[in-house]
């Protein structure tokens, strides 16, 4: 097999710039590759010669699906990065091994039988090559999605708490919020109790409410809904003289920011898993 | 064109004895996962189907408009299933490669004109499964905007 496809690879290699450029002047007029008509004519260049090139590393490679993600993953970065469509991406490959042959031909490589039988022999190498080339591009191009997406969400993941140290995500948050739950009865009964006043140490409560609502979405209101029974309570029992309504009106913004915070981010999780499911 | 007929009529014929070796070996193949416990009763099929209507486009003088027609509900078929696209396209390169095992082991390209036969045969397929491959990608790309879409409309 690599005796026959020695003249091919050979050819290839000789000649990849002028191939390449044959494939950036057809890739980049197109009418199925419409991304590659703004991309600057050298970058495409370069990227035809990534690919013929590959076939010398291929032919020696034990493995040559693993030797083909050189190109294949470097190729799928760029046109990620140079946001063109996956369909058009995989059809400049097609390009490429298209033309390929082209030159192939037009340089009469092929001529008698024996050579005809290498023709054969180099095509089915060129076309497995191609195959694993689309295979790898496309998985590395939903990879790459996949990570924009995580890149997106970065700051918000973060609060969420999905990848905490050790990875037990929902003992880490509930012993967290227990902790911080526990801290606003003690400062409840701290200024009620003891001090005898009704200052505003509340918005410390925000903390846990805010936090709740990140990371249990809309169910996370029972904790707003928790510490605005406890201050009442605390008041009814500690504060009598103190008149009510200012409790009862921190009370309530506790239930409206954890309810919208928390509606918020019932959205951003819908978005994030629709993404998962859909790359 | 005609030299491809050998081929043709063999996909034609033998389509449900090509899907069979193509169910086996995708159930196994290390880049395909996702087929691996699939119910061979149930993909055989896809590709019986899939057979057919290729060999019914292959002497087409404009094979890529039906090609895009039946591989657009190909692929809506496989993104109901949720096979994930690089699997599915390698699904379809089985098919491809099958095509030419069960030819090689019925012995169709024997003589040398036989073998011309061959090549011309491969170019042609090559062409086709371009042609799908594009048409499948392309469909596929736009199923999964529009379920973002759609999804992030509700």
């Amino acid at each position: 097999m690599q005796a026959y496809a020695a003249k091919l690879i050979d050819l290839i290699e000789l000649k990849a710039e002028n191939i390449a450029r044959q494939w950036a002047a057809d890739v980049m007029k197109h009418n199925r590759t419409p991304s590659y008509s703004s991309l600057p004519q050298d970058r495409v260049i370069e990227r035809g010669v990534d690919f013929y090139m590959l076939f010398r590393k291929i032919s020696l490679a034990d493995v040559p699906f693993e030797a083909a993600k050189t190109f294949s993953w470097k190729y799928a970065e760029q046109c990620h990065r140079d946001k063109i469509p996956l369909h058009e991406a995989i059809y400049a490959l097609i390009l490429l091994r298209r033309h390929l042959w082209l030159y192939a031909e037009f340089q009469g490589v092929f001529v008698t039988a024996l050579q005809m039988h290498q023709a054969v022999e180099s095509l089915n190498r060129t076309i497995t090559m191609y195959d694993y080339v689309a295979y790898q591009v496309i998985e590395k191009y939903q990879e790459l999605i996949n990570a924009d997406v995580d890149k997106k969400l970065g700051s918000i993941k973060t609060l969420l708490m999905n990848k905490p140290i050790g990875g037990i995500k929902s003992i880490y948050k509930s012993g967290l919020m227990g902790i911080l739950l526990l801290g606003a009865c003690i400062l409840t009964y701290y200024y009620h109790a003891t001090l005898g006043t009704g200052v505003i140490f509340t918005h410390l409560f925000y903390i846990p409410i805010i936090l709740a609502s990140i990371w249990w979405g809309k169910k996370g209101i029972f904790v707003a809904i928790f510490l605005g029974v406890l201050i009442l309570i605390s008041h009814a029992v500690f504060l009598k003289a103190v008149p009510f309504v200012d409790d009862i009106i921190r009370a309530l913004m506790f239930v409206v920011i954890g309810g919208v915070v928390g509606w918020l981010m019932d959205g951003i999780k819908k978005i994030e898993d629709l993404y998962k499911a859909t790359i | 064109m005609l030299a491809s007929l050998k081929l043709l009529d063999l996909m034609e014929n033998s389509s449900a004895s090509i899907a069979k070796q193509w169910a086996k070996d995708v159930v196994k193949n290390p880049k395909t996962p996702y087929y691996h416990n699939s119910d061979q009763d149930k993909i055989i099929p896809q590709a019986v189907e899939f057979y057919q209507k290729l060999s019914r486009v292959y002497t087409d003088k404009d094979p890529f408009t039906a090609i895009q027609k039946f591989m657009g509900k190909f692929a809506e078929a496989r993104f109901k299933e949720k096979v994930p696209l690089h699997e599915a396209l390698y699904a379809i390169v089985l098919m491809r490669r099958h095509i030419w095992l069960y030819a090689e082991f019925q012995v169709i390209f024997i003589t040398i004109v036989e073998q011309h036969q061959a090549m011309d045969s491969q170019t042609r397929t090559i062409l086709m499964f371009d042609y799908i491959m594009y048409a499948f990608t392309e469909k596929y790309w736009e199923l999964m905007n529009l379920e973002v879409a759609r999804k992030n409309k509700k």
